[in-house]
């Protein structure tokens, strides 16, 4: 065995671990020690991803292949894989957990235990979907953390809670049965599910009426994903269930699960239709119609989580421009948007927290001036609006100009164009937000209202620094890939 | 000519039976029924599924498919019913049009 083998098992074997451990103990003991068990596992993540990622040129390979207790050497053998990209997105799992802890720890004060097994089904769930290599897995796995991001949404059993959640179900539930549908149109082409086997076979048999039902499963498969990452024709549902939850669940929600259920599947998807335009071009329409309308709706909402919510549904529509642009730049492009995207929602969402927690508010008609009140909050969130409006010293630009980049250079340069004007859009909305909460008169019910203290106030200003070195950085990292060939 | 016949005959059974799915999940206020709607185009699906298995002969992996989506689609009900049962107890009947707290 190889050091690589026991690392990468860990992505799988972790999670059921920590179930394991926090069901296992005395109720009152778990209670004490659950969120330092997620912590631990969010560490030991981030420790894994990391690792494997330095460790794949070492052993020179470029996907690294394994399985848990069957044989990977029989033909046709289903087998797990990681390669550079899923473990970005694998980092960016852990990384996300971990912020979710910091600011559970101040909103979460019951139902502890819960919470914890919830989470790390919905990480075990999320790590599956990263590491599978066949479709149909890909689904099973989708729907575990469909099933979990249900639960936890209605955890608290409030009324908007119970709304959003089965608004989330019937629209996931319309999900799952487009893909299924989609799935077996595949399969019925192919005679198998695994992703070699497709991008293979895809487009064999010229005008056999099977293509056509191969053509109908390929516009499913697309429709299915494309609701599950909440782009706009299909993104009703997204606001109501981020907006409901607890803050440190709509983190998890709007940070990571719509990137993983919703994007990667669709990275996957263009990469197994590789040969056929129509599918850039589908994203590429999508996306832009996300950016737009996403920030159009951001503007007249009043609710804090609301408009970072619609915000998401904006950013998702950059996401889907760089998977649309293809080749290897635009996926750089929309994976490092996954990241940057993942540490400013975080950062919106812990001030929403924070803001929550001393204002009992969220109302951003109610608030104002807090800047002088809650300095660390307002930095923090002056810093995530203009690191997402793409100002350059700040992590958002660099994502931002490696899609329109790769927009441009794949000629599709009316998109490009588009992604770049619209930026104008996302500053207006979030210039509203900070004017209204941080800045100009406060009330005066908020004359004694004081800067939160805590592991929420540790997470704002580690999420700050994080981006603002990000983004000092960059041109680092871009060496360093170009270093290891993959640029 | 009798298999593509079969062939047929399922692929408009099955696609009748998602249409009468999403009607379903349209036209009613209930959400038992709504739940009862998913189910059935679920239903469709995996004859769907069965079919593939049957045109490409590897009916063996098909019927592993469909058990595996059987289990899945069983946790989705019984967390869809969880919801309609406390969205009864809160409201104090299945109404969809109590849901209107959330808009914009």
């Amino acid at each position: 065995m190889r050091v690589i083998d026991y690392i990468t098992v860990s992505f799988l074997v972790v999670p059921i671990i920590i179930i394991l451990i926090n069901n296992l103990l005395s109720k009152h003991i778990a209670k004490r020690i659950s969120f330092y068990l997620v912590g631990a596992a969010a560490v030991l993540q981030i420790a894994a991803s990391v690792a494997d990622f330095f460790l794949l040129p070492y052993y020179k390979l470029h996907e690294y292949k394994f399985t848990l207790l069957w044989n990977i050497d029989n033909p046709d053998s289903e087998y797990f894989a990681v390669n550079s990209l899923s473990l970005v997105i694998l980092f960016c799992i852990g990384f996300v957990t971990f912020i979710s802890v910091l600011i559970a720890k101040h909103t979460i004060d019951r139902k502890k235990v819960s919470y914890v097994n919830l989470l790390m089904t919905l990480i075990f769930g999320m790590n599956g979907m990263l590491i599978v290599t066949d479709l149909f897995s890909l689904y099973v796995f989708l729907e575990i953390v469909g099933i979990s991001s249900f639960v936890l949404i209605a955890l608290f059993k409030s009324e908007t809670g119970l709304e959003g959640s089965f608004k989330y179900l019937v629209m996931s539930s319309l999900a799952s049965i487009f893909v299924l549908t989609g799935l077996a149109f595949v399969f019925m082409h192919v005679g198998s599910l695994q992703y070699e086997n497709i991008s293979k076979y895809i487009l064999s048999g010229h005008g056999s009426s099977r293509l056509y039902l191969m053509y109908a499963g390929m516009i499913l498969l697309i429709a299915g994903f494309a609701t599950k990452s909440g782009a706009v024709p299909f993104h009703s549902w997204l606001p109501d269930a981020h907006q409901s939850a607890d803050t440190a669940i709509s983190v998890l929600l709007s940070g990571i699960v719509i990137k993983v259920a919703g994007v990667y599947g669709l990275i996957i998807l263009s990469r197994l239709f590789d040969g056929i335009p129509a599918v850039n071009l589908t994203l590429l329409v999508m996306g832009t119609v996300s950016i737009i309308v996403g920030a159009l709706l951001a503007l007249k909402q009043d609710h804090f989580k609301r408009i970072v919510a619609y915000s998401s549904v904006s950013q998702v529509g950059y996401m889907l421009l760089g998977v649309g642009a293809g080749g290897t730049l635009g996926l750089l492009g929309a994976v490092t948007h996954i990241f940057n995207h993942a540490t400013f929602k975080c950062t919106l969402f812990s001030n929403a927290a924070a803001l929550h927690e001393q204002t009992g508010t969220l109302d951003i008609n109610d608030m104002g001036g807090l800047h002088e009140k809650m300095p660390v909050t307002g930095f923090s969130s002056v810093t995530a609006f203009l690191s997402t409006a793409g100002i350059p010293p700040f992590s958002g630009f660099w994502s931002k100009l490696l899609i329109v980049m790769a927009l441009w250079m794949n000629d599709f340069k009316v998109f490009a164009g588009i992604a770049l004007f619209s930026s104008i859009f996302t500053a207006s909305y979030f210039l509203r937000l900070q004017k209204k909460v941080f800045f100009g008169k406060v009330p005066n019910k908020y004359e004694y209202v004081k800067e939160i203290g805590g592991s929420i106030k540790y997470a704002e200003i580690f999420l700050t620094i994080i981006m603002i070195a990000v983004g000092l950085a960059f041109p680092l990292a871009l060496l360093y890939l170009k270093g290891r060939g993959i640029l | 000519m009798s298999n593509f016949n079969l062939e047929i005959i399922i692929l408009v059974v099955g696609f009748l039976m998602i249409i009468a799915g999403v009607y379903c999940l349209i036209r009613t206020y209930h959400l038992l029924k709504i739940l009862i709607g998913i189910e059935v185009a679920m239903k469709a699906v995996t004859m769907f599924i069965i079919l593939a298995g049957h045109i490409n002969g590897k009916i063996n992996l098909a019927q592993t498919f469909v058990i595996t989506m059987i289990v899945t689609e069983v946790v989705v009900a019984v967390v869809a019913a969880g919801l309609a049962i406390n969205l009864y107890r809160k409201y104090g009947n299945m109404d969809v049009r109590n849901l209107r707290k959330l808009k914009g």
